[in-house]
């Protein structure tokens, strides 16, 4: 079975082309990020202009690359939510017209579905299984009992630890998206710098709000005070006590559901602190990252999910489909 | 006799969906409701609706042809997005027409104002004419003080709403026909506030 998929629910247009839910054909991302760089983070409006003029080009990159056309498409996988709701709308109406034209059965797929099964392209999904689903939105922890079956253990109270990451940079003053420059800064650095332990007084539950806080207060006072500021001991710092909470929660679920698996998805899994970490500290269970490319959002990962969607359900969705800016994994 | 060019033709920028099927001037189906802000829900249905009617599919059409705004961001995406896809990954010609000027088909007036509330007194308008048959546009489609534009201007007829006749639109010069796909975007007039911030400093 071949699957057309398609992703625009943030700054990436992007179309891929898959087979079996396996092998990657083709996945041609169009990245907007330089754009959105000179206004400190994703400017909806933009993206959802800079989604209507690529999209059709991506289209045809992603077949030309995939040495294939309309006729050869099985299934067209679109994310349906959640997301920036304008980005969305333009890849889920771009994916319907294309359905139409071509008599192509279409499904809306949640993105995090697909950050999770960007991990089966390299390494087959083994159940039961536990999934840290970490992004600029999210913070998760999911149990997989089988394929396509979500149940959400644990979510942060307030910030995800993406965010939490831009907000740290954005005070350094060290530009966007924080994430990838954090970690950079963070491996020249040692973690001098003293930080929260965060308990959320919950096993699955997350919280970044504390740790935020803390650190923004420390680099006021130490601004106010004229002290200065080592930025990679303390991106080391935060960053060793961001990730260290997140490999404690993932510990307590992976105990208490004596999963199979341990997967880590979404564009926090690129984090190079994370993957050493992960490594570290789950030697008895087999753990898988995707490769960088699958990490941030990806057309290729949406394709997966809808082979796996389909074949469990054998439903498509209607011409009606709808985008949804907040949507639940189970829906 | 000649064979009559069929015509595809969707409009998404206003608050009403307009959907219609033409061979040559003459209309064979023709959508016209207002939307409840979600033409990305209503578009795509209405125009499998409309195929069934005429009994043809998307294959059978000549010709793209789609509303291009000014009007409601969101809205005039959705249209626009569709029409690229299907002349895209058909390979038909795509035709583009502004959405002021297809709200002036809906009128005969001689000079006819035709305009989308663009909020805080603004809007986006353009000045068009009915005239020998046809339509003409008078002053370019812009984005501006209401106030100020209608009180400089003759205008006898104004039209927010109002079904297109796009048979009117057919014998105009207002069709463009657009030479590559790939960069339609719509008309929008308007940079983003984020970009317009920067600007400003
Ligand atoms: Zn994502």
């Amino acid at each position: 079975m071949i699957v057309l998929s398609v992703e625009s629910s943030c700054d990436e247009t992007s179309v891929s082309i898959s087979q079996n839910g396996k092998t990657i054909l083709s996945n041609i991302v169009l990245s907007q990020i330089e754009l959105h760089q000179a206004f400190g983070g994703v400017v909806p409006e933009i993206a959802s202009r800079e989604h209507v003029k690529g999209i059709t080009a991506v289209f045809e990159k992603a077949l030309k690359d995939a040495d294939k056309t309309p006729s050869d498409i099985d299934l067209i996988a679109v994310t349906k939510g959640p997301g920036l709701i304008g980005s969305l709308l333009v890849g889920i109406n771009a994916a319907k017209a294309f359905a139409f034209a071509h008599q192509i059965p279409i499904v809306g797929i949640h993105h995090i579905a697909g950050h999770i099964y960007a991990n089966h392209i390299e390494n087959d999904l083994e159940f039961p299984l536990i999934a840290l689903v970490v992004s600029g939105g999210h913070t998760e922890l999911v149990l997989m009992k089988e394929h396509y079956s979500f149940e959400t253990l644990g979510q942060t109270y307030d910030d995800a630890v993406g965010e939490a990451y831009d907000k740290i940079a954005r005070v350094l003053d060290l530009g966007y998206p924080g994430g990838p420059i954090i970690d950079k800064l963070a491996h020249e650095g040692q973690p001098t710098y003293p930080m929260p332990n965060i308990d959320t007084s919950s096993r699955y539950d997350f919280s970044y709000s504390g740790l935020k806080s803390h650190v923004i207060n420390m680099i006021n006072t130490m601004r106010m005070k004229k002290e200065p500021i080592n930025h990679r001991n303390m991106a080391a710092s935060f960053q060793k006590a961001a990730v260290k909470h997140l490999i404690t929660q993932s510990k307590h679920a992976i105990e208490d559901v004596d999963a199979k698996m341990f997967v880590v998805a979404g564009g926090v899994a690129a984090n190079k602190h994370l993957r050493a970490e992960v490594n570290k500290h789950f030697k008895d269970i087999k753990t898988t990252m995707p490769a960088f490319k699958y990490c941030t959002d990806n057309a290729a990962m949406m394709g997966i999910a809808g082979y796996f969607y389909y074949q469990k359900y054998q439903r498509q969705d209607a011409m009606d489909m709808n985008g949804f800016s907040r949507l639940d994994l189970r829906e | 006799m000649k064979k009559q060019s069929k015509y595809l033709i969707i409009d998404t920028a206003t608050p009403y969906l307009y959907v219609a099927i033409y061979e040559g001037k003459k209309p064979l189906e023709i959508v016209y409701q207002q939307g409840k802000n979600n033409h990305s829900v209503t578009l795509m249905p209405t125009i499998e609706k409309l195929f069934d009617r005429v009994k043809m599919s998307l294959e059978d059409i000549d010709d793209i042809v789609v509303g291009i705004g000014p009007g409601s961001y969101t809205g005039v995406r959705i249209g626009v997005v569709v029409a690229k896809m299907f002349a895209w990954s058909l390979d038909k010609p795509l035709l583009t027409i502004s959405s002021l000027a297809l709200l002036a088909s809906a009128s005969k007036g001689p000079r006819i104002l035709a305009y989308q509330d663009a909020r805080r007194g603004n809007a986006f308008l353009g000045l068009y004419a009915y005239h020998q048959q046809t339509l003409k546009r008078l002053i370019d489609d812009q984005h501006t003080a209401y106030d100020a534009f209608v009180s400089q201007h003759d205008i006898d007829d104004e039209i927010s709403e109002g079904q297109p006749d796009f048979a009117l639109i057919l014998t105009s010069d207002l069709l463009h026909r657009e030479p590559s796909v790939h960069h339609v975007s719509p008309i929008y007039l308007r940079k983003t506030e984020a970009e317009r911030n920067l600007q400003n400093g």
